[in-house]
């Protein structure tokens, strides 16, 4: 059996790696090691084992780290836009498998259902891959609003900065702006009119599920404590976890009422 | 605990190195200690409340879910002639942690997710103890995953439960019950209790690896 070690391989006997990183990197084995590690590499290294084994993982650790703060943003909102195109897609092949069907019955819309089927399989492995990246770059946001909500939020924003810096009335009607500007527009002229309570945070259960007249009240709260979501997301990064507690708590008592 | 001292109830490590968190830093004939704010870390919180877990200073600690490293920096003051490899998969808090790291010579980090062990087989040695702070719902299929990897025979297990990430809508009791259950499958379970009223609806279990199961995956 061969083994990968973050210095070298082992078979037998220990081939020394000549870039310790990329061997770090590459220290994967399916199943664990049948020797102490560590045994192995001070009888290469002697003393100096934990201190070389330091240096690698921290120079690694940097690289990673730096590489995907740049980029893990960028990803999540390039797969927020895949996965609205995507449910496209299968809401525009499911309306003309409709079509065909009223029409006659054709061995064509078994294709079509095959289609429908392997889009929606690739949906659902866009939204785990939302999820996934989510859960690590946004916790707060992400237990407050749901991945999906607070994926699409940071795609209106742009990036997870802009959102924690826009005021929470913004991301409160975000979605619906055009709805806004209509409004807008209506009381200009003093007329009357109905301004949006909720964007895209609409589709959140704790607003969804809520009498209509008590969701402008949920709408606004969940915003303001999602704009402190994001910011702490942004700076510190770890779940605070009294936040969505009170979010909970909130909708408990508007439920009640 | 090794090098750990109370000043009035708040616990504290003796330490060479400075404040990491914001914690505050206590002189006692000559030596530092450095506060451990219960409220900050689950480990501190346990010791507050009167548990205790015993460690020798040489031990070999495999630490998941390390996050910024408010808990692992008083871990590395208690194992100061140990080592501990520190995991965390989150960029942010990662950033924070290697500032810690870059100053202490028995922390090893690993950018790296823990529900995949086999990641970095080639990497961690065989441990004395895991800790494991992770608040995911199968935490504890994490947790024997990386037992399987990496813990000694005999060796020991200490793991932070939230009720609220395992199951958000259950009693916290009943969740606690469950846990317990499927963790007394792998392990021999040696304490465990609440961790209120720092941490709300928060467990620690201590527990033992049966001496036979030593690197057999399962």
């Amino acid at each position: 059996m061969c083994y990968n070690l973050w210095f070298g391989k082992f078979d037998g006997g220990v081939v020394i790696s000549e870039n310790l990183k990329k061997s770090f990197e590459a220290a994967s084995n399916p199943n664990p090691l049948p020797f102490n590690l560590s045994e192995v590499g001070i009888q290469i290294f002697g003393r100096n084992y934990y201190e070389l084994l330091r240096k690698t993982a921290i120079e690694v650790a940097e690289e990673k780290v730096e590489k995907e703060l740049s980029s893990d943003d960028k990803y999540v909102i390039a797969l927020v836009k895949a996965l609205e195109e995507v449910e496209e897609a299968i809401n525009a092949l499911n309306g003309k498998k409709e079509e065909l069907e009223e029409i006659r019955e054709t061995e064509i819309q078994e294709k079509f259902a095959e289609s429908i089927s392997n889009l929606e399989n690739l949906r659902k492995r866009i939204e785990e891959e939302i999820e996934a990246i989510m859960e690590r770059i946004a916790p707060n946001l992400t237990e407050l609003a749901g991945a999906k909500i607070g994926a699409k939020l940071m795609e209106k924003f742009g990036s997870l900065e802009n959102l924690a810096k826009a005021p929470a009335s913004k991301i409160q009607i975000v979605g619906a702006e055009r709805s806004l500007y209509k409004a807008l527009a209506r009381i200009r002229k003093g007329k009357e009119a109905k301004v949006p309570k909720h964007g895209i945070i609409f589709t959140h259960p704790f607003i969804r599920s809520l009498p209509k007249n008590k969701r402008g009240k949920m709408a606004r709260f969940l915003a303001s404590k999602i704009s402190i979501a994001s910011k702490i997301d942004l700076f510190r990064g770890e779940l605070e976890e009294n936040l969505s507690e009170v979010v909970r708590k909130k909708f408990e008592e508007l439920r009640r009422l | 605990m090794r090098n750990v001292k109370f000043f009035g109830n708040v616990p504290a490590t003796k330490s060479r190195y400075g404040s990491h968190y914001g914690e505050r830093i206590f002189e006692q004939d000559g030596e530092r200690y450095r506060e451990w704010i219960p409220w900050r870390s689950k480990l501190s919180a346990m010791l507050v409340k009167g548990y205790e877990i015993d460690l020798k200073g040489d031990e070999k600690v495999l630490y998941l879910g390390a996050a910024s490293g408010t808990t692992l920096s008083h871990l590395a003051d208690v194992v100061d002639e140990g080592v501990i490899y520190a995991v965390e998969y989150s960029a942010k808090p990662f950033k924070k942690l290697l500032e810690l790291v870059r100053s202490r010579k028995n922390i090893i980090p690993i950018f790296g997710d823990a529900s995949k062990p086999w990641k970095y087989s080639g990497i961690v040695e065989k441990v004395d103890l895991i800790y494991q702070d992770i608040s995911q719902k199968n935490q504890v299929e994490i947790l024997k995953l990386n037992s399987d990897f990496f813990l000694k025979s005999g060796g020991r297990i200490l793991i932070m439960v939230k009720a609220k990430s395992i199951d958000s809508t259950a009693e916290a009791e009943q969740v606690f019950g469950n846990v317990l259950e499927e963790l007394s499958k792998s392990f021999r379970i040696l304490q465990s209790g609440r961790l209120d009223p720092f941490h709300k609806e928060h467990m620690f279990v201590l527990g033992e690896r049966h001496s036979s199961a030593e690197w057999v995956k399962t």
